[in-house]
């Protein structure tokens, strides 16, 4: 006897819950409207959800086009704008002309040749980021990714989203419920029912009784209420990689209404950590990531306040306890955590949303068909899933093992190679003699970090690789490629729209879907 | 910023409007908003064609008249009965501001030109040059209405999809023509019966027939501009030879 797996239950609705119920939803759309198939999603009407979590990475315009969101409506719902990259301010040394930036846009030619090598050795007076792309100077600029011409979900400069946390989830939930014929039960979980295996039957609720599936997805957020609590499944801590502990957020209005809206994620590093510094449409959300072994909350404020300017006193500020790591395993028996029940890692990179669709299209696409092969697809997920946390770690852990601060404790423990994972030693190593491109290690089909973030992070942090003199044609197709991409800065340019007017048209008058 | 005043017997009585041909910007438009209302008019002519209000990303339809901006292959044409003018052609100088006609007083085509067309007869009434504009008028505001209403449809149904066409001409030159989208033909054929059979009903399928049908227009389009780069050269070798 084989036992089919036709219902999914997911319990939670916060960001995870229902990028998941959309994800497996629209994947399986016609087997749930012929009734086949059907997607559950268990939510506490009590507990809130985490609502930050605003910066994102370009999948998501996959995922939501995927899902069927019309792009307008997302923006004017979300209160969404551009994200183009992110700008790293005082990573390096800590000083005031100290920035990089690590945009979403390849560099040049980047399947063809590796300008790395190229530009170590004659990077003629511009940084990595200006040599190969446009996109730093997009965004210091403050220009929109493309123009009220472009389709929805297409772009002219590749691009993700700035969102407001607290309007995403509602959103999908309309969605989820309206399109896509998603059940929502709107009621708390009290307990977790489970056969003689282990397999979870069914979870008990206040609200609505028992609620039964063939698949249960924990999208509880810290609480991992089914992996965790349930299955027991431990919690692997990684805080002596990544020492960030505590996050002070914020949200601060601007000064004027149509005062301009940058088109990247601002990150600015102070002495135990750093600010994140996101713009949206109506105002700007930030806060302070430190490590509470190397400062007291009072300096924490107290930075942070600096940063923020006078508006500051009158902010109400949000402390969120995070701590850094993940489960052991995600998929256990017939339950896979996806989400904050999976794990956490300080948002330096954004990472949290991006792996939230790639395990929830790893679930859609490989949907066991029944319990007996579930446990192969388990291993597999497990497997690519351990994998992309270890690279997150390593790639994040990056941006500290580059600073040359040493002006606190902080940074100077970073750098201590006891905190280093082994791997990106190796890596470090390997990178000194030769620059990460294809062929390294990470080049798997859907790598959340592919080799060219690495480059912007390692080059913008003032890395050096040794080089050898080029091959003479590959100097000539490198000194074209560079030309093209100062070419294509100016044309971007002149061309482009303001950020902030681009996203006042689109409320006006939407973006077309061709 | 043209002045534009709303069309008064007492104020505009001696009023004089030039014909079109005489080389005014709107003769040198490459790409004429329309009406769907036009279409069967425009099609035995002219390339019948979406593009996009650059301010705004919306979808109008459009005349092709030429192939590049202030490219208008028809401009040469005598004015005879045989080629079809758009309406937003035909209505230059002349606005709606409400339910008012108004007119562009800065229009050089706007005077006292003993060659132009009176706007009132004795009586204070419209002569019969203004009731032509004004039947103008009568298709074109509502037909604005309907054409939108028409491209909705289309794009709620998915069935519009960009086309570029590339061009080459004996003098070597090469066009590749970009912001232009057409009826997605596939997606057509691929609605459901339901779906089809309310746009036939509705009018819209013969609208999108006629669009698909204009795309035969393209390279006689295209001959004509091959004609009058060619007879320029020949023009220069006669000169010389
Ligand atoms: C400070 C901070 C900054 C961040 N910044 C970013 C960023 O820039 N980019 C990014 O990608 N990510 C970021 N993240 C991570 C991101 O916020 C989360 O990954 C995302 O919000 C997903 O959360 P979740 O849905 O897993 O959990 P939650 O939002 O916590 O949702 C949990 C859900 O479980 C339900 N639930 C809990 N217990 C029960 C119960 N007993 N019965 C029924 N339901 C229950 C709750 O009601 C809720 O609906 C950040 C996180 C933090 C803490």
């Amino acid at each position: 006897m084989t036992e089919s797996v036709h219902h999914i239950v997911i319990v939670g609705g916060g960001t995870a819950g229902w990028l998941t119920a959309g994800i497996i939803a629209a994947r399986h759309k016609s087997r749930i409207q012929s009734g086949r198939f059907s997607v559950t999603l268990v939510e506490s009407p009590n507990i809130s959800i985490v609502g930050v979590g605003e910066g994102t990475w370009p999948t998501l315009r996959g995922t939501l086009e995927k899902i069927g969101v019309s792009e307008t409506d997302f923006f004017r719902e979300c209160d969404a704008a551009f994200k183009q990259g992110a700008k790293f301010a005082k990573w390096t040394t800590g000083t005031d002309d100290d920035y990089y930036y690590h945009p979403l846009m390849f560099p040049q030619g980047f399947t063809q040749q590796n300008l790395a090598p190229h530009w170590l050795r004659d990077g003629g007076g511009r940084s990595f980021c200006d040599a190969v792309s446009p996109q730093g100077q997009l965004c210091e600029a403050g220009l929109a990714p493309k123009m009220i011409t472009t389709p929805e979900y297409q772009a002219v400069a590749n691009y993700a989203y700035h969102l407001d946390a607290g309007k995403f989830a509602p959103f999908l939930m309309r969605h989820c419920t309206q399109k896509l014929g998603v059940r929502h039960v709107l009621a708390d979980v009290t307990g977790v029912n489970q056969a003689g295996n282990g397999d979870i039957i069914s979870v008990s609720t206040e609200q609505a009784g028992e609620v039964a599936g063939d698949l249960f997805v924990d999208c509880t957020g810290f609480h991992a209420l089914l992996l965790g609590k349930a299955l027991g499944v431990p919690f692997r801590d990684c805080s002596d990689v990544l020492f960030c502990d505590t996050a002070l957020a914020v949200q601060v209005p601007f000064d004027e209404e149509d005062a301009p809206l940058a088109s990247h994620t601002h990150s600015t590093a102070l002495k135990a950590g750093w600010v994140w510094d996101i713009a949206l449409p109506t105002r700007r959300g930030l806060g302070y990531v430190y490590s509470s072994r190397h400062t007291s909350e009072e300096a924490a404020h107290e930075e942070l306040a600096a940063y923020v300017g006078p508006k500051f006193k009158d902010l109400k500020v949000r402390k969120i306890p995070i701590r850094s790591g993940h489960r052991e395993t995600f998929w256990k028996n017939n339950c896979v955590a996806v989400g904050l029940a999976a794990g956490f890692l300080e948002p330096l990179e954004a990472s949290a949303i991006v792996l939230i669709e790639l395990s929830a299209k790893l679930i859609a696409e490989q949907m066991p068909a029944n319990r007996q092969v579930m446990d192969i697809i388990a291993r597999r997920f497990n497997e690519t899933t351990l994998y992309r946390w270890g690279r997150i770690i390593d790639f994040l852990k990056l941006h500290y093992t580059l600073t040359q601060r040493t002006d606190t404790a902080f940074w100077r423990d970073n750098c201590d190679p006891a905190t280093i994972p082994e791997r990106l030693q190796n890596l470090m190593t390997l990178w000194t003699y030769q620059s990460p491109w294809f062929f390294d290690e990470f080049d798997r089909l859907e790598e959340v970090f592919p080799a060219a973030s690495y480059q912007y992070v390692l080059y913008g942090m003032g890395f050096k690789t040794e080089v050898e003199d080029d091959e003479a044609a590959d100097a000539v197709r490198a000194r074209r490629l560079m030309g093209e991409n100062l070419a294509l800065t100016q044309r971007l340019r002149s061309q482009l729209p303001k950020n902030r007017d681009l996203i006042r048209k689109i409320h006006d008058f939407g973006l077309q879907p061709v | 910023m043209p002045h534009i005043a709303i069309l008064n017997r007492d104020a505009h009585h001696d009023l004089r409007v030039r014909p079109h041909g005489v080389n005014q910007p709107e003769d040198r438009m490459h790409f004429v908003p329309v009406v769907v209302g036009e279409f069967g008019h425009l099609v035995t002519h002219y390339p019948i064609l979406f593009a996009k209000d650059a301010e705004t990303g919306a979808f109008f339809a459009g005349a092709m008249l030429g192939f590049e901006p202030g490219e208008n292959l028809f401009a040469a044409e005598p004015p005879s009965r045989d080629v079809y003018r758009p309406l937003n052609l035909q209505r230059v100088p002349f606005f709606t501001s409400g339910d008012n006609i108004a007119i562009d007083l800065d229009s050089p085509r706007v005077g006292t030109h003993a060659d132009g067309q009176g706007l009132f007869d004795e009586t204070g009434g419209p002569s019969p040059y203004l009731q032509g504009i004004m039947g103008v008028f009568q298709q074109l505001v509502p037909g604005l209405e309907r054409t939108r209403a028409f491209i909705a449809r289309l794009l709620q149904l998915r069935l519009i999809e960009p086309v570029t066409f590339d061009l080459t001409f004996d003098d070597g030159r090469t066009i590749t023509t970009d912001g232009l989208y057409t009826i997605d033909q596939d997606a057509l054929r691929g609605l459901p019966d339901e779906a089809a059979l309310a746009l036939f009903r509705d009018g819209s399928l013969h609208l999108m027939s006629l669009m698909i049908a204009s795309l035969k227009q393209v390279p006689q389009l295209a001959r004509r501009k091959n004609d009058q780069l060619t007879q320029g050269f020949s023009g220069l070798s006669g000169a010389f030879g």
